[in-house]
Formats: C-alpha cells, sequence, structure tokens
C-alpha cells in the first residue's frame, strides 16, 4: 500500500510589487482565493493578510466545465 | 483597496458601535426592524422546511431531512445569503455561491415571475447530482428583490448506481444526469423538456414527481411570505435588512478571530482509499495563516483527486471550512454568507477537495468534508486550548442496497442500515453524544419502524460499543454498533472511508475515539433466523465474518489496531444471500480535558450505562470499580482509596 506523501497540486503567488500599506512588508503577491461572494484574484500582503486589491473572477474560479468553448450559432 | 464586490459596502466598526442614525444610513431602516426582518427571514425559511418534511413522500426527505433552504438577495447586492435553514450544513454552505452561479450563468435578465430554475451540476453548484437546486426569483414591482431556494435530495439521478450513492464511479459520465441552468416551471406551469429530461434518466419516477411538486409548493409558500414582509416593513427596510444579517455573521465571526492567537497552524487528516484499489490514501492539508480579524486557509499540497467518486468540490471545501470556524470561533450567531467575510480559501484545483471534471467523479463528498473540517479542528486545537472540540467517526458509513422481494416488487435503502448516525467529540460543556449525523451534516434518524416497513431488512442492533470514546474529563461519543438482517438476496454498496487511524481526536488532553469496522456474516456462519438469536458481540464471532474494512486481525478478523486494513472496495459491490447480516461498528468520538481529572462517581455513571468497563475505568480513567454492571447496575461502587493510587501510579507514568 502507498500513502499519499507526495505533494499534492499547489496554488501558486506571483510576487506583486510595492509594500503593504497596512503594514509597510514588502511581501505582497498575487492568487486567486474563495471568500464571500465567491471567486476574487486578490493582491494580499503575506506579513498581515491586507488585502490590496481583490477584483471578482470567473463565476467557477478555476473550473473549466468539459461544455466549456461549445459554439452554436 | 481596489473591491467591486458590494461586501466592501459593509461597516467597518462593529455594528454596536453604530447609532441610529449610522445604522439607518447603512441599512435604510431602524436597527429593530432589521432585527425583526432577520429573524423573519429565518422563520420563512424554516417555515418550507417544515413544509416540505411534512409532505415529502420520499424516505431520503421525509425520514432523512436531506435538504436545506435559504434565501438570498438579489444581484445587485451579489447574492448576499441572509437566512439558512436549521437543517444540512452541507448543503448551505454552498448554495450561498451555487445561487449566484446558476442566476448568473442563466441571466438574472432571463428571470420572470413564475419561474423555477434548477442546477445540478456539481462542479456548478456543490455537492452531488441528486441534490438539485430550486430557485425561485420573488419579484416586488417588476425587479427582483430576494431568490427563495430549496436543494432537495432526489433518491435517483440517474448513473450506473441504482440511488447513486457509490464511491467507485470513475468519472461524470457513469455519475448520473448532469443538468446546467435550466428552468423548470416557466410562468408557473411545469415545462416538459425539463421534465423529461429528468424522467428519462432517473429512476423511481413514482416517488421523485411527488417530491418535486411538493418542492415547488413550498418555494411558493416562501415566496409569499417574503412578499407579505415587504408589503409590511418596505423594500427598502427588507433589502437593508438581508445586508445586516450578514453583516451580523461577519461581525461575529471578525471578534471571534481576534480572540485566537496570530500565527500559521498546520493540520492534516484525510479517507482510507478511494474506489478503484487500496493503493492510495489521500491526505487534506490546510494551512492555516491568521492575524488580527483576518485568516486564510491554504488547501496546497492536499492530495490530487481520487480516480472514483469520493471527491469533494471547491463549494464543498469552502462548506467544510465555514462550518469547522462556526464550530470553534463563532458558535453564537447564525450562519450566512458573512462568516466567510474575513475568511479566504486558496484551493488549487484537481485535489480530493477541489475536484473538476470530467475525471473528478463527485458523488460521496462529504467524505472529504468531514475529514477536512478534522484537518481544521487538528490544526487549531493546541492555540484553542480549552475550547478545542474533539474529533467525530468522520465518515457516514453510508449503505446502500437494493434487490427484489420475493413477488418480484424491486425494493431500494438509501442511508437507512449502516453507520450514518454516531458520535461527536466531547467539549468543556460536557460529554459529547453519541448519535447523531456528524458535524458537516445535519440530518434525522430514520425511523427503525419506517425503514422496516419499507425494505426486506430487520434493525438488529442500534446500540454504542463500550470503551470506544476517548476517555477525556469530558468523555466523547462512543461509537454506535449496528446489525441489519437482510431477509432477500440483495446487491449492497458501502462506504466506510475512515477506518485506518481513528478520527475522534482528543482535545485539550483527552484521548482519541476508537477506530470502526465493517463485517458481513454470511448465513452460513450464523443464522439469526435458525438460531433465533443475536449475533453476540465478542471477539470470537467474527473469525466467521467477511470483512469489509476495519484494521483487523487478519486470523480471527477482529479489531486490532496494529492488524491489516480490510479495503472497504475490494468487492465494489457485496451480493449476499437471504439471511445475511451486515454490522456496522463506527468510529468513537474524541475525549477532552484529562481522563484522569474526570469525577470518579461521572466515570461510575458511564459504567452503568455501559460506555464503559470496569477494566477500560481503570485502565483509562484510574477508576476501581466493583460490582456488576449488567446485573446490579445500581450497587455499582467506587474503591476511593484504591482509585487514588491507581491515578498517582498513571501520573508517575507520565513522568
Amino acid at each position: 500500500m502507498h500513502t499519499d506523501v507526495n505533494p499534492g497540486p499547489r496554488v501558486e503567488r506571483q510576487p506583486a510589487d510595492g509594500a503593504c500599506p497596512g503594514c509597510g512588508k514588502a511581501e505582497l503577491s498575487r492568487y486567486p482565493v474563495l471568500s464571500e461572494g465567491g471567486w476574487y484574484q486578490v493582491v494580499k500582503c503575506g506579513a498581515c493578510l491586507h488585502s490590496v486589491s481583490r477584483k471578482p473572477w470567473g463565476l467557477l474560479g478555476p473550473i473549466t466545465l468539459t461544455s466549456h468553448g461549445l459554439v452554436l450559432d | 483597496m481596489t473591491d467591486t464586490s458590494v461586501e466592501s459596502n459593509a461597516p467597518t466598526v462593529p455594528l454596536k458601535d453604530l447609532d441610529d442614525a449610522q445604522f439607518q444610513e447603512l441599512y435604510g431602516t431602524d436597527r429593530f426592524t432589521a432585527t425583526v426582518l432577520s429573524s423573519r427571514v429565518r422563520y420563512i425559511v424554516d417555515h418550507m422546511c417544515t413544509g416540505l418534511l411534512n409532505n415529502a413522500f420520499s424516505q431520503i426527505l421525509r425520514d432523512w431531512y436531506d435538504f436545506a433552504a435559504t434565501i438570498s438577495g438579489p444581484p445587485a447586492q451579489n447574492y448576499p445569503m441572509s437566512a439558512v435553514s436549521n437543517s444540512l450544513a452541507l448543503f448551505l454552505g454552498t448554495m450561498c455561491d451555487a445561487v449566484r452561479n446558476t442566476v448568473e450563468e442563466y441571466g438574472s435578465e432571463n428571470l420572470r415571475p413564475g419561474d423555477v430554475l434548477i442546477c445540478n451540476d456539481p462542479y456548478r453548484s456543490g455537492t452531488h447530482v441528486n441534490d438539485i437546486l430550486f430557485i425561485r426569483p420573488v419579484f416586488v414591482d417588476g425587479e427582483i428583490i430576494s431568490f427563495v431556494s430549496l436543494r432537495a435530495h432526489q433518491l435517483d439521478m440517474g448513473g450506473v448506481v441504482p440511488g447513486g450513492f457509490s464511491g467507485t464511479k470513475r468519472n461524470v459520465y457513469e455519475n448520473g444526469l448532469v443538468i446546467a441552468p435550466n428552468l423548470l416551471y416557466r410562468d408557473d406551469r411545469p415545462l416538459a423538456p425539463t421534465f423529461n429530461l429528468i424522467f428519462d434518466n432517473a429512476r423511481l419516477a413514482a416517488l421523485l414527481l411527488p417530491d418535486i411538486k411538493t418542492i415547488y409548493q413550498n418555494l411558493l409558500l416562501g415566496e409569499r411570505l417574503v412578499i407579505e414582509s415587504v408589503e409590511r416593513y418596505g423594500v427598502q427596510a427588507y433589502l437593508g435588512a438581508l445586508r445586516y444579517s450578514t453583516d451580523v455573521s461577519a461581525d461575529a465571526m471578525r471578534e471571534g478571530l481576534l480572540g485566537l492567537p496570530d500565527g500559521v497552524y498546520l493540520g492534516e487528516d484525510g479517507i482510507d482509499a478511494d474506489g478503484v484499489d487500496d493503493s492510495i490514501e489521500y491526505r487534506i492539508r490546510v494551512r492555516i495563516t491568521k492575524v488580527g480579524g483576518r485568516v486564510e486557509i491554504d488547501l496546497s499540497g492536499t492530495s490530487p483527486q481520487a480516480r472514483s467518486s469520493v471527491n469533494g468540490t471547491m463549494l464543498d471545501a469552502k462548506t467544510a471550512v465555514g462550518i469547522a470556524f462556526k464550530y470553534l470561533i463563532d458558535r453564537h450567531t447564525p450562519f450566512t454568507s458573512g462568516t466567510y467575510r474575513d475568511i479566504d480559501i486558496v484551493i488549487p484545483p484537481g485535489t480530493v477537495v477541489s475536484a473538476t471534471p470530467p475525471d473528478g467523479a463527485v458523488f460521496i463528498y462529504w467524505e472529504t468534508s468531514e475529514p477536512l473540517l478534522h484537518a481544521v479542528f487538528r490544526a487549531l486545537r493546541d492555540a484553542l486550548g480549552e475550547e478545542a472540540v474533539g474529533g467525530s467517526f468522520a465518515s457516514l458509513n453510508l449503505h446502500n442496497a437494493h434487490g427484489l422481494t420475493d413477488d418480484g416488487t424491486p425494493w431500494l435503502t438509501a442511508c437507512q442500515t449502516g453507520g450514518e448516525h454516531g458520535p461527536w467529540g466531547a467539549t468543556r460543556h460536557g460529554d459529547a453524544d453519541s448519535y447523531t449525523v456528524f458535524y458537516t451534516a445535519n440530518n434525522l434518524d430514520p425511523a427503525t419502524e419506517a425503514i422496516e416497513a419499507d425494505i426486506p431488512g430487520v434493525i438488529l442492533r442500534k446500540e454504542y460499543a463500550p470503551d470506544t470514546a476517548g476517555a477525556g474529563t469530558n468523555r466523547g461519543g462512543a461509537a454506535v454498533r449496528k446489525d441489519t438482517l437482510w431477509l432477500t438476496a440483495a446487491e449492497h454498496f458501502t462506504s466506510p472511508l475512515h477506518v485506518r487511524a481513528p478520527s475522534g481526536i482528543g482535545v485539550h488532553g483527552g484521548a482519541d475515539g476508537a477506530a470502526g469496522a465493517c463485517w458481513i456474516f454470511p448465513p452460513e456462519t450464523f443464522d439469526v433466523r435458525e438460531q433465533k438469536r443475536m449475533l453476540g458481540t465478542n471477539t470470537e464471532v467474527y473469525a466467521g465474518s467477511v470483512p469489509v474494512t476495519g484494521v483487523l486481525d487478519p486470523q480471527t478478523k477482529a479489531l486490532d489496531p496494529a492488524g491489516e486494513y480490510f479495503y472497504f472496495a475490494s468487492t465494489p459491490n457485496w451480493q449476499t444471500s437471504p439471511g445475511t447480516v451486515f454490522r456496522y461498528l463506527t468510529n468513537g468520538g474524541g475525549g477532552w480535558g484529562d481522563p484522569l481529572r474526570r469525577d470518579p462517581e461521572r466515570v461510575k455513571r458511564d459504567v452503568r450505562d455501559e460506555y464503559v468497563t470496569i477494566e477500560g475505568a481503570y485502565r483509562d480513567y484510574g477508576v476501581v470499580i466493583t460490582g456488576d454492571p449488567r446485573f446490579a447496575p445500581e450497587q455499582l461502587v467506587v474503591d476511593l482509596e484504591a482509585t487514588h493510587a491507581r491515578r498517582r501510579e498513571l501520573l508517575a507514568r507520565r513522568g
């Protein structure tokens, strides 16, 4: 029996320029989150969790439906 | 901060600090009216549920309460889910996003009064295909002011397994009918193409159709009560109250988070295997970062999605996290979409808790939801100290079967005869309950009489197993042992997914509960009907059994923590002859606090009630009891002097 010890998929955080207006640290990064209101692409401070920006993302976030791309016209 | 979400209009100070003018400006009504309307919408959803419960036809709705109702605000408010019913928590958490996703995809501009919109796609709306989400837009003066919604389990939705409950399906094509956002009613008239779509694919139409009609009637009830509320208090006050309800939840969660020490916390739990083979044990990993009133839960590193339908969706993951934080951080305000305002969840796609189509099949999603909740419980248990909560039995151990009666009538059972009900973990407030559905659910227990009237099964045992509860100052719930005799030949699907290791984690010095198992006893081994007595519970009875799952001694087939893991789907569907008995033993719940600090009189009461044996009292609690708990339960005596000595001995061993 193989107990899974391999790390599974990860969300990669892209470094973002600037300093956090909340704590002043240069630990901003950009990544998607699921929260109240659905999916957002955020730029957040890794030190204090302050959101510099939160832009609504696609309704289903990273999911690609089987029917995605279907063209009927 | 660039934030285009409606939630950014929420107050930045605690609600209690708003004066009357500020409150009026923010919500368009006074505090008293907002509170009345907040209670009113909760009353409405519970009234909808009562109506469905009392009039449902299928056992899964009538006896299990496998449904939930919510009220959401309009698109302009970004669909705040302001009220949820006191029912299935796994549904409630997904419905805040599911309503938005369904309406937005269909187009709110395409809706009109008299519509009912449906969706059952797990990737769009969470849970599984049998749970159809029914949404009724509520119009006032030509504008949508709300959505009243019911998500309700349908006994069948097609697919390769009758009833659908199986962890062995490989992809969406085997899983069952997927319904993208689609109208079921227009102008309050049923749309035949949609009904045909369902009934050309689903079994058990005679039960589904009256259930769907009952659901529709209770959507009408909800709509009528919302409109009455608006007529009494006005649209502005109603819409303000919807936002206020979610702000209350957000406010309370933020306040609770402030009491948790800042830091990074790691937790892990998992499931034993998928439905393909036992070569992979799936792990669910959480990394919780908490600073001030904000928290982020990153699920990166969780095992890749399983090869069969044991996966959950991203919305199910969000739900499990939200429920965990409600149990641990804010237990006092209603669950709404505002619960998540200061909770960000980072979810990599393609894990066992965030499966993607078409190969990430999702059906028994709760089997990963509860371990995800447990991973959060584990991560935060030390930080929470005496506020920590013990673990539950973790797997619903669902049993599903079908066959023919002697006259050829087909029968089907779903979730009635497995280990679906079991123990919770203890808290600082007291011992845990031993017989309920686990933390992420909230359902009824089907009555034994109703089960036996519906299907050719006889429930022989439904009892607590001694010495299975996690010991503690407050004791965890005891494992449930349940025996069912099957009177006809049958085919069974079963999914106990958490027996490799105990799930009922002990907290604040409490001990873990025991791990459970499941066995089949063919009539050649022990025929209850011929013997005219129950199957025993001593270790020797298991030698002739066919183990379904558990960590067992390979010779005696009895529980043995050092034994061999038996894989639950080694036979994907178990064929049995008349007279077969299935036995489930759930996991035990976790204890809270040092067991050596438990009042000896409480231990004696547990021995009297057979939660704990005399030997267990001595071993786990250091309490010496004499007497006969079975035949002279009120004459049990605690030997205080021997107890003090035994506890000193156990303390000395700890060093």
